[in-house]
């Protein structure tokens, strides 16, 4: 397997940390060598999340990088605070019905998001204007998949961020659907026993995410 | 005391899990502590598992009461330790001297963060010196800095024994990433592996009538100066005796070398990512991560630097804790030629050292030849 070092990106509340340790836990349990560690700092709510997520047949180096394979960022702020990480080939991953929104004025999703997924990131109106375009992202290796609407419209907005994971499952090939169940259940057996749900919920925003992401690609 | 660990088995955890879990295993029987991030997780960690593993625990008004506590089971016999970062190990100096000067085993573990005072919750390599010289004395203190969670479990086993077989204030030092990123580790039961017990027994003795132990008189003061003079002779005696059993350090590399690569900690693997790519690429680099930074590794640091061409470039999270380590001891046999990648409160990746190691043209020229 190659390695990957993957830089995963959002709004403090959107899950961004429980995506990345689930894939490391995934990547450890599946034998391969993985290492996570969260950008961390005093703010609890309300800043850009930041996580590193490297994983490698091989040992890791140091925990944290400047070049990244994968960036998954999932809000425009984020995505502007990820921009230091993008290097030739890097292939980028962002919620295209948060940073792009093609369909819908930029306020709708905003009001839409500001209920369901991220209230911080809709504090800072601002940044929610400055959409950047496709072409000034440093990669040529773009794929949108719009994971908060289909969190919403066809599961349930929290599980928005399997979605997600479901596509960088998909992109890397690190490792398989069934190795990140096995994480969240270890992780999260407690509150499956007390609802279900949850976890059908999960289990189908992952597929959901693996899938969405058509194009076969060649990494 | 039940034991904690059986068997072995990997897990993935954070680095502040790895250390609280190392403490249990090793059969240690107190922690105190007062929080302060990046460490918290070892006080809550050990708070939970501690009273399932008849482990005891106080949270204290502050640190130099953390400090003392420890102090006072440890005169009792019992293995304690406590887990402080940046301001927090300024307030430990107090306690640690005293610990210093009576020849305690104390076993603190620091989890750098960026200084001085407040300054970051997150990172840095900023206690070095303050943790090897932090009192008012000599130093006399075993310090083992870590590189990987495998080495926090390690080296905090470790820190227990070899602060009760020498006596002397023993030190894990991390830091914010080390604490807080996750990655696997073996855990085991230090019994399986030939480690016995921690060799802990009671250094106040309750005098019972009629028993003909020594009386014992340890002192944190003295009338004459002579008197302390001729105390602080015996104990630096025992340090320097107890040297080369203690040193510790990693070393790759080939006798071709023309630059020696040298870090400690958790920049350490940035060191060493950086170095294995260089050779790949052709170029004659090695690599030198001291694993005790007190006392140093100088002997093997001096035979790293023969084998690299007396060539070195010092990385580190501080401006220059480290390098100044590296240049005294170098300086025995002249001084070295000597660089620096200093990044006082920020992590260093591999990238960065290696174009350290690059943009020195001149060296670059000789890396190749």
């Amino acid at each position: 397997m190659r390695s990957w070092k993957i830089i995963v990106s959002g709004e403090g509340g959107q899950g961004v940390q429980a995506l990345a340790e689930t894939l490391g836990r995934a990547a450890f349990q599946s034998g391969l060598n993985a290492l996570y560690i969260p950008n961390f700092g005093i703010e609890q709510r309300g800043g850009v999340s930041l996580a590193f997520v490297q994983l490698s047949s091989g040992p890791i180096g140091a925990p944290k990088f400047r070049r990244a394979d994968l960036v998954v960022a999932l809000s425009p702020r984020s995505l502007r605070r990820s921009e230091q990480y993008f290097a030739p080939g890097t292939v980028l991953l962002y919620d295209s019905s948060l940073i792009e929104a093609p369909e819908i004025s930029d306020q709708v999703v905003g009001q839409q998001s500001y209920e369901t997924i991220a209230p911080e990131s809709f504090a800072e109106r601002t940044g929610y204007r400055e959409r950047q375009d496709e072409a000034e992202i440093g990669s040529r290796r773009v794929i949108a998949i719009p994971a908060s609407d289909l969190a919403r419209q066809r599961l349930h907005p929290r599980v928005f961020n399997m979605i997600i994971l479901g596509a960088v499952v998909s992109i890397t090939g690190a490792v398989t659907l069934e190795q990140v169940k096995a994480a969240l259940e270890e992780k999260l057996s407690h509150r499956f026993a007390h609802d279900p749900r949850l976890r059908e919920h999960n289990h189908a925003a992952l597929e959901l995410g693996a899938a969405a992401v058509q194009v076969p690609l060649q990494i | 005391m039940e034991q904690a660990v059986e068997g072995e088995y990997r897990a993935f955890m954070t680095g502040n899990e790895a250390v609280a879990w190392a403490a249990l295993a090793a059969g240690a029987h107190y922690m105190f502590g007062y929080p302060i991030t990046p460490q918290n997780e070892i006080m809550h960690l050990w708070r939970r598992l501690g009273s399932q593993y008849e482990r005891g625990f106080l949270q204290t008004e502050d640190e130099l009461a953390a400090g003392f506590a420890t102090i006072g089971a440890v005169v009792s016999g019992k293995v304690a330790f406590s887990a402080t970062a940046g301001p927090g190990s300024v307030l430990f100096q107090e306690p640690l001297s005293m610990a210093e000067m009576m020849r305690l085993p104390v076993v603190v573990v620091v989890q750098q963060r960026g200084g001085p005072s407040t300054a970051t919750v997150i990172y840095s390599q900023q206690e070095l010196t303050l943790t090897c010289f932090g009192g008012n004395g000599e130093g006399l203190r075993l310090v083992y800095s870590t590189a990987s969670h495998q080495e926090l479990y390690d080296y905090t086993i470790k820190a227990f024994h070899n602060a009760w077989r020498y006596r002397f204030p023993t030190f894990v030092l991390g830091d914010g990433y080390q604490a807080k990123m996750r990655e696997a580790l073996v855990l085991y039961d230090p019994g399986e592996r030939g480690i016995g017990p921690v060799p802990a027994k009671p250094i106040f003795h309750s005098q019972r009538r009629g028993a003909e132990k020594p009386l014992l008189h340890l002192r944190n003061s003295f009338s004459v100066e002579e008197e302390l003079g001729e105390v602080l002779e015996r104990h630096l005696d025992d340090y320097a005796r107890a040297v080369p059993a203690l040193v510790e350090h990693e070393f790759f590399g080939e006798p071709d070398g023309a630059l020696l690569v040298v870090a400690h900690g958790v920049v350490g693997r940035a060191a060493r990512q950086a170095v294995q790519e260089l050779r790949r690429e052709g170029r004659r680099v090695n690599y030198f991560r001291p694993i005790t930074l007190r006392p140093f590794p100088e002997q093997a640091l001096r035979e790293a630097l023969q084998l690299s061409g007396g060539s070195v470039l010092v990385a580190e999270s501080a401006e220059g804790q480290l390098g100044n380590l590296v240049r005294l001891a170098a300086s025995a046999e002249g001084l070295p030629d000597f660089r620096s990648y200093y990044r006082p409160g920020v992590g260093i990746t591999a990238e960065e050292i290696k174009e350290a190691v690059l943009n020195e043209r001149a060296v670059d020229a000789a890396l190749l030849e």
